[in-house]
């Protein structure tokens, strides 16, 4: 006769009402460490996609994804001679806005509301009918090469050389869509997912000519200003040297219409060939700065990403010790619940063993099913947050082995509390 | 064997100093297998103390008890968890049934603990409900249980180890005089067909009528017997 599950059977609602308790205090647990994973995931994701070995960036700059670095285009060419190089894919990639009317959700409004009780000066009356910036990350690359989209869920890549861009699915846009970026509109011919920046702006990949347009092209009208202003400038500086005049301003105009530089050269080694050894040679010769993909990636997570990532992690401590301590405390008081009956089954004879199997067994599986429970909770939430949320099943087994740690722990004290009471609870008075 | 349990000068006391009781004093009592013995005595005169320590719950500060020929406390230590299960059986004021357990489960689980399981703990668990007249309840949960029900199930299951003892503290107190005598003609049956030895603690006079002894206790001491 199995005392725990006949306990459990009977007293179901109790039971399973407090394993449902801890299940959500498990979800929580799983989130908060599914948001953390998600923010380096989104930090990371571009780079690890791009499957470089090396980022070529502006000497003195951390590269595209922290700092604006800009290198003469053609620098690629001379990259991609070097002994050792398998490729050298031409990158650009800065940020982006298309302002759209706001559609407000009803996250978005909870969320204003909350603000606006603590820092009411700081919202503006109104908001819900002010137009919505919507930020992303153009990415320019050279079709063929590495630094495009590393998976299409719909639609296709990109094949005309102009005109045409792959979206990650968080933009909103759909396959069809038009929009115009910088001077010109561009059709969505692909979506791709899971493609974010470090702040998680979605990205918008499109070829090279086109994403130098969008993001480095200005109005026309300015541009044609500038032009005369640089133009003017120099004609004066060459007042005394005439012979100089037309030669200096069809630099000058060039200069100011030159959109052809790149933020970073995405470099692929050859098999066997030393990343350091390549990384010098470029430095030696350029003024240029060199990082591998990972310190690439760690420059966001100990970088602009540093204080987030604390911040959460000071935040999954404390949940993680409020979470104990209540689970802990659950366990302890179902277990005193019994002190009566384990004093009866104490008085009748049964063996220690059997009465600390008995709680051990309630206790144990109120946490197995309780993380099953958190974790089912947990993976069904995730599409719904905003952000990437990525807990794994790994997360899970941690998160089983701590709270098997923590129920043993909280039903063993309960027990030998239990064991130490006096027969004469039950037995008379 | 003449007797089924026995207490030689027994001595309990509480606490030391200022707040030192001395709860028992040099008691002594032997029980006959299929006695039915009284212990009474006025509240705080050590009744209980006196139980659990022939329970082998509570060990006496001085004394010894011997218990179907075992003497005890007497230097080494045996197995008091296994001597509860095998000779002795408890009957408690509440029935104090497991509330998880029906009334048979209740009944099964002494039975288990001595590796009795199966066909033959069912019957057995069967006939006692039959003996107590709550056959047709056995499927039931202590909480669908009357009180003089729940109390002949807790008398069932104190008997299915066939002990040697019984102790018994005050079991008809949470009953009315009438279900209070039943419980103690059944008692009286039990130790005559079943030559278990029966100790039960009263402060009722009325429940005394049928019992072969009864103790007086005071201030821990035996003041009368009878
Ligand atoms: N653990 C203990 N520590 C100190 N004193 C105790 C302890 N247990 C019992 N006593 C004292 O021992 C005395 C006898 O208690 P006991 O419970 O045996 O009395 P009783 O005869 O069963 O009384 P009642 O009829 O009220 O049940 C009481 O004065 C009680 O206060
Ligand atoms: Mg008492």
């Amino acid at each position: 006769m199995n005392l725990a599950f006949k306990d459990i059977r009977y007293n179901r609602l109790k039971f399973f009402g407090s394993t449902l308790g801890v299940g959500l205090l498990l979800m929580v647990m799983l989130t908060i460490g599914g948001i953390i994973r998600g923010i380096i995931l989104d930090s990371a994701t571009i780079i690890e996609e791009t499957g470089a070995n090396l980022w070529v960036v502006e000497k003195g700059t951390l590269g595209p994804f922290v700092e604006i670095s800009r290198i003469p285009q053609d620098y690629y060419h001379a990259i991609q001679a070097l002994e050792g190089v398998a490729e050298a894919s031409p990158l650009v990639m800065a940020w982006e806005h298309i302002t759209r009317p706001m559609i407000p959700t009803p996250l978005m409004k909870f969320m204003y509301m909350n603000t606006v009780l603590g820092t009411k000066t700081m919202v503006e009356p109104g908001w819900l009918d002010m137009p919505m910036d919507q930020r992303f990350v153009v990415i320019g690359y050279k079709p063929g090469h590495i630094g495009g989209p590393p998976i299409i869920i719909s639609g296709r890549g990109i094949e005309a050389s102009r005109y045409e861009i792959v979206a990650d699915v968080k933009t909103g846009l759909h396959v069809g869509e038009r929009l115009r970026l910088g001077n010109f509109d561009y059709t969505v011919v692909g979506l791709t997912r899971n493609m974010v920046g470090f702040n998680a702006d979605p990205v918008i990949y499109a070829s090279l000519n086109d994403a130098q347009d969008i993001l480095f092209q200005r109005d026309p009208d300015l541009l044609r200003n500038e032009r005369v202003r640089v133009e003017s400038r120099v004609l004066g500086a060459a007042t005394g040297a005439p012979r100089l005049a037309a030669p200096l301003s069809e630099r000058a105009r060039s200069l100011a219409e030159n959109v052809r530089f790149l933020n970073a050269v995405a470099v692929k080694l050859q098999p066997g060939a030393s990343p350091g050894e390549v990384a010098d040679a470029i430095t030696r010769w350029k003024h240029l700065e060199v990082y591998s993909a990972a310190r690439q990636v760690n420059l966001q997570l100990m970088g602009s990403n540093r204080l987030i990532l604390l911040q959460l992690s000071v935040f999954r401590l404390i949940l993680l010790v409020i979470s104990g301590v209540i689970i802990g405390f659950i366990i302890y008081t179902l277990t005193l619940d019994k002190i009566k009956e384990i004093a009866v089954l104490k008085l009748l004879g049964m063996q220690n063993w059997r009465i600390y199997r008995m709680i051990l067994e309630q206790a144990l599986l109120m946490g197995v099913l309780g993380t099953l429970i958190g974790a089912l909770l947990e993976f069904a939430m995730e599409p719904y947050f905003p952000r990437r949320v990525e807990a794994t099943w790994g997360d899970v087994v941690q998160m089983l082995a701590a709270i098997i740690i923590v129920a043993t722990l909280a039903s063993l004290l309960a027990i030998r509390r239990a064991m130490k009471v006096d027969a004469r609870m039950v037995l008379g008075t | 064997m003449e007797y089924a349990i026995e207490a030689q000068y027994l001595s309990k006391t509480y606490g030391e100093g200022r707040t030192r009781v001395e709860v028992l004093k040099d008691v002594s009592l032997a029980v006959r297998p299929g006695e039915l013995f009284a212990i009474m005595g006025p509240s705080g005169s050590g009744k209980t103390t006196l139980l659990t320590i022939l329970g082998l719950v509570t060990e006496p500060t001085h004394g010894r008890v011997i218990l179907d020929e075992e003497n005890i406390y007497n230097g080494r230590r045996p197995d008091l968890q296994c001597l509860r299960r095998e000779k002795l059986g408890f009957i408690f004021q509440l029935a104090n049934l497991i509330p998880f357990l029906t009334a048979r489960e209740n009944i099964l689980l002494p039975l288990e603990l001595i590796g009795i399981t199966g066909k033959e703990a069912r019957s057995r668990a069967t006939e006692l409900l039959k003996y107590l007249e709550v056959a047709d309840r056995a499927d039931h949960h202590p909480e669908q249980l009357s009180g003089g029900e729940k109390q002949r199930v807790a008398i069932a299951r104190a008997l299915a180890n066939e002990p040697k003892v019984i102790l018994a503290d005050e079991p008809t107190a949470s009953l009315d005089t009438e279900r209070g005598l039943s419980v103690m003609r059944l008692l009286r049956k039990l130790s005559n067909e079943k030559r278990t030895a029966i100790l039960v603690v009263t402060h009722d006079t009325r429940m005394i009528t049928e019992v072969d002894q009864v103790i007086h206790l005071q201030d821990g001491r035996i003041v009368d017997t009878g």
